[in-house]
């Protein structure tokens, strides 16, 4: 053979973990997938090869993440796995071992946010911001990414993480909020002050399949990133948006997901949601290797593909239009007046609740970004999670960016003393991602 | 069943072995003759038989090591083979690199073992017609996923038996392995059926000596070690291949004292071949042999060849060694063109060898340039055989404990593999072998050069058999590839892991015991089982096992008078 294989596969069924045994996210789900990769032969051909996961460290968790009330305490190994799996699989591409690769593991992680509680969405621990700080902590920082997240549902998570960060772009296609959890991801959430237009966030209607889909990749996607000039492009490819999902209302197909593949050819592919377990995550998972690995991928098709599904049709008119409006808004990003965004204010204020699904938390959370010329600013979250049958939570946490200035630096370190010195919270963090040993994240416990 | 004879034909000669309750009563060698492979068969057994002390003897079981499969398909000798393929939707099959005609079918078998598409038997008149015009001699029927489900398989081969019996007999799939990976079922079954001929006309050449010699049960080597035997070697003539590298190491877990973690290296010439014992049994590739750059799904020993041997090219730079990879002939001191490691090893006096002057000048000459004087540059010399065979020893280590592994708890536990000891085999072993150790920082055990050591790992080697057992009690099917069985669950809710395990021994020990070998329970291993809850809309409607199961490999231990 020569060169380095295509695809680096990172593969992690999990075989012995679940949320619950009846949980979607159970053992059974990459069953069908590990089966089909088998007999399809892929790990036999020269493009492809097969790696270990690893677990990742604590300290690659803190980077990314405020643990409520640690990261041992929400995670379990198996979160470990999946994100050091991710890291990787990304190791293999910035290495140069492999041109490119899949982290085809579970659990999911796009619907993490930067504070955890618990789980939602399936989601505990955000695989791909894990992998984009581990990998920008070993470039000393200098490192441009953009994360598509073509998931069915909002990357409401990714977005939360990176939604003041300059050197991460990050574009979610989505089916509507309006019809599916989280609610979040409508196309006028563009990103906070510090990163104004970074955040990009496509709506697709039910029922929207291939056309859609491949419509916003080559007209919008495509467009944005060789503007943005990413060191680094990854794929959330969540599968939840098949025409045989149980939890989505979407029409795409094994064919349109391999073709979106080809096109975003992105160095990093992550899988994400998708639960039709039998009709599509073997076939998907199947295109979207061999697309990766440039091979042909025509032949892959579902069982219970409706002909109509293999038409041509014309793409939806609300997505051309929505389409259009997020091109404009990109092209025209910087000269955007902020001040009327975000008000004059020194600092941008946001209130928010949010839902935890899979472990039933209620969360408030009232935000302030600092807005700094001189930094993306430091930010201060101040968190109140109620679960039915316990005590509730209250937390705070001050973060500091990714190439914080002196005056920030010096600031959150202050906010941060006069939060530990109140008896208000159960917890007090101070994170800074740029620490090179733990702790990241400081704790104080308040009480 | 006391007396035992083990005979491998190999690439030069021919060595039988005559046993006794694991003693060695007699040995014979004769070149091999590779027109006819059963003469030289033949004649070892009459010698050994005639030391045989006494007059009448007992029956005496035969165990034979050959070439003939694996030159058959090294040379390409097999007969022209076409393969019917039911590939279903997936990887598109025209890609595939084989050297085989392939014939695809309409019909589509999905990953549970559902029928989603049914055959077209018009298409596969068609197709039949086709393939008797293009004059094929040997035909093999692969489908998709036909472990789980063969029932297609097994419908072309009775309409071939009904209209076609010429074409007969066909290799299934399924039948040869249970393991997942349509490409490598297609050549296993293609290159089974290319060498059936010439497996059969073998068998038949056997069995003439059977009467003859009032031989008992005769088995042929496979490739894991284990014995397979004459009669089932025309099905699974595949099995066959590699025997040889099998009876060597087979002869070394006879020959050697307490394998447990260990990795084996046989020095030749040319090449060393490396394999692995892990808690005393050997390492198994994990889906099967390679061979002549064919991936097979042949159950075979895991085995890596590197091109560093006692002969190896030496090259001096001033500063580095190189040995290898290639061979350019014996060493100088047997008349050789070239410095070998050899050489080095008899410029040290650590052998006895052809003209140990002429490997001195020759070091000298290699060495002069640099102003490296000869005995300086014969212990760099083997220095650099021993790093060399090192570092390609921890590097397959690194390889095995980086197998992907899919579940948590095996993450967690962690590297399994650490060798214990370090065991030679070969001509060239003890020279090289203590070297080995010493950079390897591990005890070491060179065996003594015997010639027979691939006949007695014959000898030595017993029945195996493995079969896979599928059941999937929401669809109430239970299925066992290799045996064509295949049967309804009729009490899917009794129906447990303790139920399909003791369904796997079974039907482990019913099949040892068609060719009449009689095995305990305890004797039959699984060797892999899965369970999975099968869940649909929250509710839990079955579940799924896999399990596979063999007779535990063992060897008989011989003693060397
Ligand atoms: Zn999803
Ligand atoms: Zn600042």
């Amino acid at each position: 053979m020569d060169g380095k294989p295509k695809v680096g596969l990172v593969f992690f069924p999990a075989f012995d973990w679940a949320i619950a045994p009846d949980h979607p996210e159970r053992e059974e789900r990459l069953l069908y997938t590990r089966d089909q990769i088998r007999e399809e032969g892929l790990l036999d051909l020269p493009e492809i090869e097969e790696f270990r996961p690893q677990l990742a460290a604590v300290e690659d968790i803190e980077r990314v993440h405020i643990c409520v009330p640690s990261v041992a305490k929400v995670c379990t190994e198996s979160h470990l796995i999946a994100a050091g799996g991710t890291v990787r699989a990304g190791q293999l591409v910035t290495a140069g071992k492999t041109e490119r690769a899949f982290a085809l593991l579970r659990p999911p992680g796009h619907h993490a946010l930067r504070i955890v509680h618990g789980s939602r969405g399936f989601c505990t621990i955000n695989s791909e911001a894990v992998l984009v700080e581990y990998l920008r902590k070993s470039w000393g920082g200098r490192l441009r990414v953009a994360i598509v997240d073509t998931d069915a549902h909002h990357a409401d998570g990714t977005q939360d993480v990176y939604y003041n960060d300059p050197d991460i772009l990050h574009i979610s296609i989505h089916q509507d909020g309006r019809t599916l959890y989280p609610g979040t991801g409508a196309i006028n959430e563009l990103g906070g002050p510090g990163a104004y237009g970074l955040t990009l966030n496509l709506p697709l209607p039910p029922g929207s399949g291939d056309p859609e889909l491949l419509y916003a990749v080559e007209h919008l996607v495509l467009p944005v990133l060789k503007d943005f000039q990413p060191d680094l492009v990854i794929n959330a490819a969540g599968q939840d948006n098949h025409f045989t999902d149980p939890l989505t209302n979407m029409n795409v197909t094994a064919q349109g997901y391999a073709r979106l593949t080809e096109l975003l050819a992105p160095d990093l592919v992550v899988l994400e949601g998708g639960y039709s377990i039998e009709g599509s995550l073997p076939y998907v998972n199947v295109g979207i290797i061999l697309a990766l690995a440039g091979l042909d991928y025509t032949g892959v098709l579902e069982p219970e593909l409706p002909p109509e599904l293999r038409q041509e049709r014309p793409v939806r008119e609300e997505v051309v239009h929505n389409v259009a409006f997020l091109q404009e808004t990109w092209a025209s990003r910087k000269e955007a007046d902020l001040e009327r965004v975000f008000g004059a204010d020194e600092f941008f204020r946001r209130k928010r609740r949010l839902y935890y699904d899979t472990d039933d938390i209620h969360e408030m959370q009232l935000e302030e970004i600092k807005r700094c010329g001189q930094c993306s600013g430091y930010r201060k979250i101040l968190s109140f999670a109620e679960r039915y049958g316990r005590k509730p939570v209250q937390i705070a946490a001050v973060l500091l960016p990714w190439h914080a200035c002196a005056t920030c630096r010096h600031q959150a370190q202050e906010v941060y003393a006069i939060l530990v010195s109140s008896t208000e919270w159960d917890y007090v963090y101070l994170q800074n991602p740029e620490d090179q040993e733990r702790p990241l994240v400081t704790v104080s416990n308040g009480a | 069943m006391s007396y035992l004879i083990g005979i491998d034909v190999g690439g030069t000669n021919t060595n039988g072995v005559l046993l006794k309750e694991g003693k060695i009563l007699a040995t014979v060698k004769a070149p091999t003759d590779h027109q006819n492979l059963h003469t030289g068969t033949r004649s070892a057994i009459t010698q050994l038989l005639s030391d045989l002390p006494g007059k009448e003897p007992d029956k005496v079981e035969l165990h034979l090591s050959t070439t003939l499969a694996t030159n058959a398909v090294v040379e390409g000798k097999g007969a022209p083979t076409a393969v019917l393929i039911i590939p279903g939707p997936g990887l598109r099959w025209e890609e595939f690199k084989l050297p085989f005609k392939l014939y695809p079918l309409t019909g589509y078998i999905d990953h549970r073992g559902r029928e989603v598409k049914p055959l077209d038997r018009a298409e596969l008149r068609q197709q039949l017609t086709a393939i008797k015009e293009a004059g094929y001699q040997a035909l093999a029927v692969v489908g998709k996923f036909s472990p789980r489900n063969f029932q297609h398989e097994l419908a072309i081969e009775s309409m071939i038996a009904k209209d076609d019996p010429q074409l007969l007999p066909v290799t299934l799939g399924h039948r040869l392995s249970g393991k997942l990976n349509f490409a490598r079922r297609i050549t296993t079954a293609a290159l089974n059926a290319s060498i059936a001929k010439l497996q059969a006309e073998f068998v038949h050449m056997v069995q003439a000596l059977k009467a003859q010699y009032r031989l008992g049960r005769i088995y042929l080597l496979k490739a894991d070690g284990g014995t397979l035997a004459l009669q089932e070697s025309i099905n699974r003539s595949i099995e066959t291949i590699l025997s040889g590298p099998a009876a060597s190491l087979m002869g070394t877990m006879a020959l050697a004292d307490g394998i447990q973690d260990a990795v084996a290296l046989d020095i030749g010439g040319t090449t060393t071949e490396i394999s692995v014992f892990a808690g005393g049994e050997p390492l198994a590739e994990r889906e099967g042999a390679v061979i002549a750059g064919f991936p097979t799904l042949v159950p075979a020993f895991f085995s890596r060849s590197i091109g560093l041997g006692g002969d190896s090219v030496v090259t001096y730079d001033g500063n580095r060694v190189t040995i290898g990879p290639q061979r350019e002939g014996p060493p100088v001191a047997l008349g050789g063109p070239r410095v070998t490691p050899t050489d080095a090893v008899l410029v040290l006096g650590g052998a006895a060898l052809g003209n140990p002057q002429r490997s001195f000048r020759a070091i000298q000459a290699l060495g002069a340039p640099f102003g490296c004087a000869p005995l300086r540059l014969a212990e760099q010399i083997v220095t650099a055989f021993a790093e060399k065979a090192a570092q390609v020893i921890k590097e397959i280590y690194q390889e095995l404990n980086n197998r992907p592994v899919y579940t948590v708890s095996q993450v967690l536990t962690g590297a399994n593999f650490q060798p214990q000891k370090l065991i030679g085999m070969g001509g060239p072993a003890v020279y090289f072998i203590p070297k080995i150790g010493q950079q390897l920082g591990l005890p070491y055990q060179v065996l003594p050069y015997h010639e027979a050591a691939n006949a007695i790992g014959a000898a030595a080697s017993r029945p195996t058999f493995a079969i896979t057992l599928r059941s999937d009690t929401a669809l109430g099917q239970l299925v066992v590839p290799e045996l064509d069985y295949a049967e309804t669950i009729r009490r899917p809710f009794s129906f447990n892991l303790e139920v399909a395990r003791e369904e796997a021994i079974r039907h482990v020990l019913d099949y040892a015991a068609e060719f009449g070998v009689r095995y305990e329970p305890a004797e039959i291993e699984l060797t892999e089982e899965e369970v999975f809850n099968l869940v649909r809309g929250f509710h839990t409607i079955g579940k799924y096992y896999s399990l596979r199961a063999q007779v535990k490999p063992k060897t008989r231990s011989i003693q060397l008078c």
